[in-house]
């Protein structure tokens, strides 16, 4: 108990300086837990969509291919599979800005089964599955974009020809921000054909529910062996395969996350070493008075490397703060990209960035507290600052 | 003024401290000027793909090559406008070319991606820039072939020469290597335009026509006419504009950029800055005698902040060249307006290290700014009686 209590005298001493190392490891490892945060989140959201063995059909030709209507209920009657839906990415202009949330084309009737976790009010379902032109949105995003019940959300095609002017007669509640909007697939493809366009018939790619994980594999399997030799062969996958593709679309950007957290913690190593040889250096009678008087070569060795950890940890504590708080900035900005907040994210790695932060400690506390520990008396008590 | 010598004697002097702030500022401007190297590259890649006189044609309502579809008989009548520049041998320089995307594996389990497959004729070659065969030899048509980049190569399973790529369950065979003067073509898979269409089971289909004007003038007078033509539902826009829109892809990885130097620049400011408040510390009775000798504040002021920006400046320098051996050396991620994977070099052009070395002056000013500040701040009679 004494010992700690010294330790923690000898910290707040040069409180100038403990100050200053404690904000570099800080701001160095808000950045860690920014980048983790990233890299636990994508696991989070595979995590996430292995709970409700989905299934994903897509062309093999990827996004730029077909799928056709027909298929949709040709997925729905085979066997283990309780529903499907088409599910068209939109990707339409709302008010001249891109992007500004995530639209899908899919089927009224069918698509709070295929999403049975995701909660709307019976009343609204009926509205949505009864009204052409009708959509519903997530209660968040309906919240962001301060829309009402009844409102006309008008939305221009990008890729799509068709341009949609759908009324809002609902809000569905999901357990994380989807930030997105629901609407009629048919509403669209009439457009299309009325139009002749080509782009007419085609599901995107279709999402069904399963029985359960079990038959998950053996249902992808037949649902590709059905497609193979049509025109439009498909290429099936769970939820969270196909969320991990677009993990992998973005490619070595992993690791080099980690290369540029090695690069961080390294140099804060260095930082956190020579501001403790710093000051072991002022100290050097002190030690030696201490050992005159009976400390043993342990117990100063703890004391040395016990006040490097602490300013260390008490970095980690503050970097791994605000790291968080910008992760949950990020996620109210945009949560179409950020999809997690910090809650939902928070696991084991936020407890491994502070170990990385006390080993931070312990590394620069080593060399000083090796040499405070061999310190001879006698030139300890010799030498003058 | 006191000369730079004091301060680089003491930087000397001290030189373990020294070492250590230098090599960790160092790390620090390594890792900030690593990500934007990498995002100018991708955007290097992408604005050298544009010439200034060469028109895309697609869909009206396309964002990108990979969903627009032309009408053959259309892309035809595109090739006979007026105003296209004319070959060596007099033919028009109008390509018509049938763009898919296939998601195939990378190489060493780094997942799979999507993949670019370009159907051409001969004339899309004289389109590219620089466009040569590195190795092996170019294909030839009707017999299911493809050429690629070395590059690509290297990131995918089944695309060395040699080798042969499945395409709805034909084989295509690799028998040479591109380059395109580092172009976006070099990020994708070149084969004959009919031969694609019938593997794909899609024949006559073309995606977009890609054709070079005569000059500034007739650039303009084409896209007018093809834009404003009711019967062809068409978008021109020149190929500049549209690898410009592309750039999307990189806003991401600058992004992380800016995050990265952000908070690094931050970190590694209060490190230089405890390392000067130390040299301060221990030099109380030499800044007194500098005092008591006739150097003003200001002077001092000024040799601090000379000392810490010496120190943070040569961390700066030491991490831009670290950076060096990366230069050149290739890369991929997703290219968000096609869905697919894009190679690039790193690239560190002379603005990126200089943005490295601002950084590390930031970084030293800043940080010696109050260490600085209390140097001149002690009474000359204090600092010379300090121990």
């Amino acid at each position: 108990m004494k010992t700690l209590k010294y330790i923690w005298r000898n910290v707040m001493r040069n409180k100038l300086r403990s100050s200053l190392t404690i904000l570099s490891v800080g701001f160095s490892l808000a950045l860690m837990t920014i980048l983790h945060g990233y890299m636990a989140m994508q696991d989070e959201w595979g995590a996430e969509a292995a709970k409700h063995h989905r299934i994903v059909v897509m062309s093999t030709m990827g996004f730029s291919g077909e799928v056709p209507i027909a298929n949709v209920d040709r997925v729905r009657s085979m066997e283990n599979v309780k529903a499907a839906v088409p599910y068209s990415w939109y990707g339409g202009m709302y008010k001249d800005q891109q992007m500004a949330f995530a639209q899908f084309a899919t089927d009224p009737k069918e698509v709070f089964n295929v999403w049975p976790e995701y909660k709307i009010d019976p009343q609204q379902l009926k509205e949505f599955q009864s009204d052409r032109q009708a959509c519903v949105a997530d209660r968040r995003l309906a919240q962001r974009m301060k829309w009402e019940i009844g409102e006309r959300i008008p939305l221009q095609g990008t890729f799509f020809t068709f341009n949609l002017d759908l009324k809002l007669v609902g809000v569905f509640d999901s357990p994380q921000n989807t930030d997105s909007l629901w609407f009629n697939w048919s509403y669209l493809d009439e457009g299309l054909k009325a139009q002749s366009s080509e782009m007419a018939g085609n599901a995107g790619t279709v999402f069904a529910k399963t029985a359960d994980a079990p038959s998950m594999a053996t249902v992808c399997k037949a649902i590709d062996e059905r497609f193979a030799s049509s025109d439009n062969p498909t290429r099936t996958q769970t939820e969270s395969a196909f969320a991990q593709m677009f993990t992998d679309m973005i490619g070595n950007i992993q690791v080099f996350i980690l290369v540029i957290g090695l690069a961080v913690v390294f140099s804060l190593t260095l930082v956190a070493a020579t501001a403790m040889a710093m000051s072991m250096r002022e100290r050097t009678t002190e030690v030696a008075v201490l050992k005159a008087i009976g400390f043993s070569k342990l117990r100063v060795l703890w004391m040395v490397l016990g006040e490097s950890c602490w300013i260390a940890f008490l970095g980690g504590l503050l970097g791994i703060g605000i790291g968080c708080l910008c992760l949950e900035g990020l996620h109210n900005l945009s949560a179409q990209f950020f999809p997690f907040s910090i809650v939902e994210m928070a696991g084991p790695w936020l407890l491994i960035l502070m170990l990385i932060a006390a080993g931070i400690g312990f590394v620069s506390g080593i060399v000083p507290a090796i040499r405070a520990a061999q310190l001879s008396v006698i030139d300890g008590l010799r030498r003058v600052i | 003024m006191i000369p730079l010598k004091y301060n680089l004697r003491n930087l000397r002097a001290r030189w373990v401290t020294t070492l250590m702030t230098v090599v960790a500022t160092g790390w620090v401007v390594w890792a900030t000027v690593l990500t934007f190297g990498m995002t100018d590259g991708l955007e290097h890649a992408l604005r050298i793909s544009g010439d200034a006189l060469d028109i895309i044609v697609m869909r009206k309502g396309s964002d990108a090559e990979t969903s627009s579809a032309i009408e053959s008989q259309t892309a035809r009548e595109i090739t006979n406008l007026d105003g296209i520049a004319k070959s060596a041998d007099g033919a028009p320089l109008s390509s018509t070319e049938f763009v898919t995307i296939f998601t195939k594996p990378r190489r060493n389990n780094g997942g799979t991606t999507n993949l670019i497959v370009r159907g051409v004729e001969s004339v899309a070659r004289e389109l590219r820039p620089d466009f040569q065969i590195v190795e092996g030899r170019d294909i030839k048509s009707g017999v299911n072939e493809i050429i690629t980049s070395r590059q690509m190569a290297e990131r995918f399973e089944n695309l060395a020469i040699g080798e042969k790529l499945e395409i709805n369950k034909i084989d295509f065979n690799v028998v040479g290597y591109f380059e395109a003067g580092g172009s976006a073509a070099e990020s994708e898979v070149w084969t004959d335009l009919n031969d694609l269409t019938s593997a794909r089971r899609v024949q006559g289909a073309i995606s977009i026509v890609n054709l070079r004007a005569r000059d500034l003038e007739s650039r303009d007078k084409l896209i007018e006419q093809l834009v404003s033509d009711e019967r062809f539902k068409l978008k021109a826009i020149t190929e500049t504009a549209y690898f410009e829109s592309q750039m999307s892809a990189s806003i991401a990885i600058r992004f992380i950029g800016y995050v990265i130097g952000g908070f690094l620049t931050f970190g590694a400011m209060f490190a230089a800055a405890n390392t000067m408040y130390a040299a301060v510390a221990s030099r109380g009775r030499e800044i007194g005698t500098l005092r008591a000798i006739g150097f003003s504040r200001s002077s001092i002021l000024v040799s601090f902040l000379v000392e810490s920006m010496v120190l943070c400046l040569l961390g700066g320098l030491l991490g831009c060249l670290a950076t060096l051996p990366f230069n050149g050396i290739s890369t991929g991620t997703a290219n968000w307006a096609t869905f697919s994977e894009i190679t690039f070099s790193f690239r560190f052009g002379p603005w990126i290290l200089a943005r490295g070395v601002i950084m590390a002056l930031v970084m030293g000013l800043l940080g010696g700014l109050f260490p600085a500040v209390r140097a001149i701040r002690l009474k000359i009679v204090d600092a010379l009686r300090q121990a």
